[in-house]
């Protein structure tokens, strides 16, 4: 017992040491885990307030770019407007549609925090669980797909941006053909890699690559990027395609958080199926 | 200013300069550099290890709430904090450091010694968090190129900062 006592002493430091780094890498590897609580990141109170009152300065410093991202999604949903059409002069051809469900609700959101050049990065919205966003939804930028919402606390949400390692979509190419996009920290900021597509599937530079709708995180056909070029390994079957994002990450100021209201229907639904 | 109230004050100025400036300035996808752990390397020469290892924990941690990187800061700095005396250990003279109420810096370590010990603890820093970062990731040598660049500017930027701001000061 004696001895015990005199290890424990000598060795203290080191066992001190020890004890806090097992519980520093706890911390780490539960990280792992897709659901997480919103404490230990920017989504606390403290971090996430800070972030706010930065972002508040440093925001009119991208108005300017910030306006002009909001100016072309209005022209283009102007585009839309059902009163740019002509429709049938009669009135006997008008049917109330009552049957549509509404599937998709589009939460605006401000970005607070964003980082670019981690291996793994996050955006930080002033939404959260008391505005609806809760993790697992999609996110939008004016302009394309931006992440997903990983964590939320009452007001403020955290999303893995495109840009991690952990985030990937389903995307499908002009061809029909459907991949997924990953990003890695070889790359930058602005592209990433579209993988999965056959080597039959034709592709060429410039193609949009666009949601596929099979996830319940986003509505089909919202942009993802652009393809930048085309390397192919003659030993696989499948093209390596990097893309150039839509979203534009280094002066993001605006999201959409996409609410799906029929998507834990669906997910149930293929869980009983594929277990 | 007693030496308590300056560590709180300098802790609060380093996560804020990491956290709103450093990480702000991209200056390329492979050279992040962190001095944020300046904190730990100018602790005094007398404090208790049991203590520097938590002034690392705390350290570390409140790097990860705003970084989400859930904690691989914490790990890299509690082992700089738990290494550190060892390596001041090797780096000092005969005798020791003059360790009454004092802190390392160069004027109580000299100019080499000094650049020496901030060399190697950035460099254990980086490799662990840089390490940890790109976890079950391939590319070994874009991870090798990422701490060796990273570490040539953090040592640079912490020296810088130790100019600036420490040896001025007399007293």
């Amino acid at each position: 017992m004696r001895n015990l006592i005199i290890f424990f002493r000598n060795y203290f430091n080191f066992l001190f040491f020890l004890l806090i780094e097992i519980v520093c890498f706890t911390i780490f590897l539960r990280d792992n885990s897709f659901q997480r609580s919103a404490f230990l990141n920017s989504s606390n109170a403290v971090t996430g307030k800070l972030y706010q009152k930065y972002n508040d300065i440093q925001y009119y410093f991208q108005l300017k770019s910030t306006n002009d991202s909001l100016v072309q999604e209005n022209a283009r949903l102007r585009n839309r407007l059902l009163s740019d059409y002509d429709r049938p002069d009669t009135g006997s051809l008008q049917v109330t549609d009552t049957g549509l469900g509404r599937k998709f609700v589009w939460l605006p959101a401000k970005v607070v925090n964003n980082s670019v050049n981690n291996a793994n990065n996050y955006i930080t919205l002033h939404r959260g669980r008391n505005q609806q966003v809760f993790p697992n939804m999609g996110v939008m930028s004016p302009s394309g797909v931006a992440g997903i919402v990983r964590s939320v606390s009452g007001n403020y949400a955290v999303v893995m941006s495109l840009l991690n390692k952990q985030t990937s979509i389903s995307a499908r190419v002009d061809s029909g053909y459907t991949g997924s996009v990953v990003w890695s920290p070889l790359l930058d900021g602005a592209h990433g890699i579209l993988k999965d597509i056959p080597r039959s599937a034709r592709v060429k530079t410039g193609d949009a690559v666009v949601t596929s709708g099979f996830s319940t995180l986003f509505p089909g056909g919202i942009p993802v990027g652009y393809v930048d070029r085309i390397t192919d390994d003659p030993s696989s079957n499948f093209h390596t395609i990097r893309i150039r994002f839509a979203t534009n990450f280094y002066n993001l100021q605006y999201v959409y958080v996409i609410r799906n209201l029929k998507g834990d229907e669906k997910n149930k639904l293929e869980s009983t199926e594929a277990p | 200013m007693s030496e308590l109230l300056k560590n709180i004050f300098r802790f609060i100025l380093l996560i804020l300069l990491q956290v709103f400036v450093l990480n702000r300035i991209l200056i390329h996808q492979i050279v992040n550099p962190y001095i944020y752990m300046v904190f730990i390397l100018v602790l005094p020469f007398r404090i208790q290890r049991p203590l520097l290892i938590l002034c690392g924990l705390a350290l570390g941690l409140t790097m990860d709430a705003f970084m989400n990187t859930m904690g691989m800061h914490a790990i890299a700095c509690v082992l700089i904090a738990y290494l550190r005396p060892f390596i001041i250990n090797i780096l000092a003279p005969q005798g020791g450091f003059e360790m009454v109420q004092k802190a390392p810096s160069f004027r109580t370590m000299g100019v080499a010694q000094f650049s020496v010990y901030t060399l190697i603890l950035v460099s254990i820093h980086h490799v662990v968090y840089f390490t940890l970062e790109v976890f079950g990731f391939a590319g070994f040598f874009y991870l090798l190129l990422k701490i060796l660049l990273s570490v040539m500017v953090s040592t640079g930027l912490i020296l810088l900062y130790e100019m600036l701001f420490v040896s001025r000061r007399r007293g």
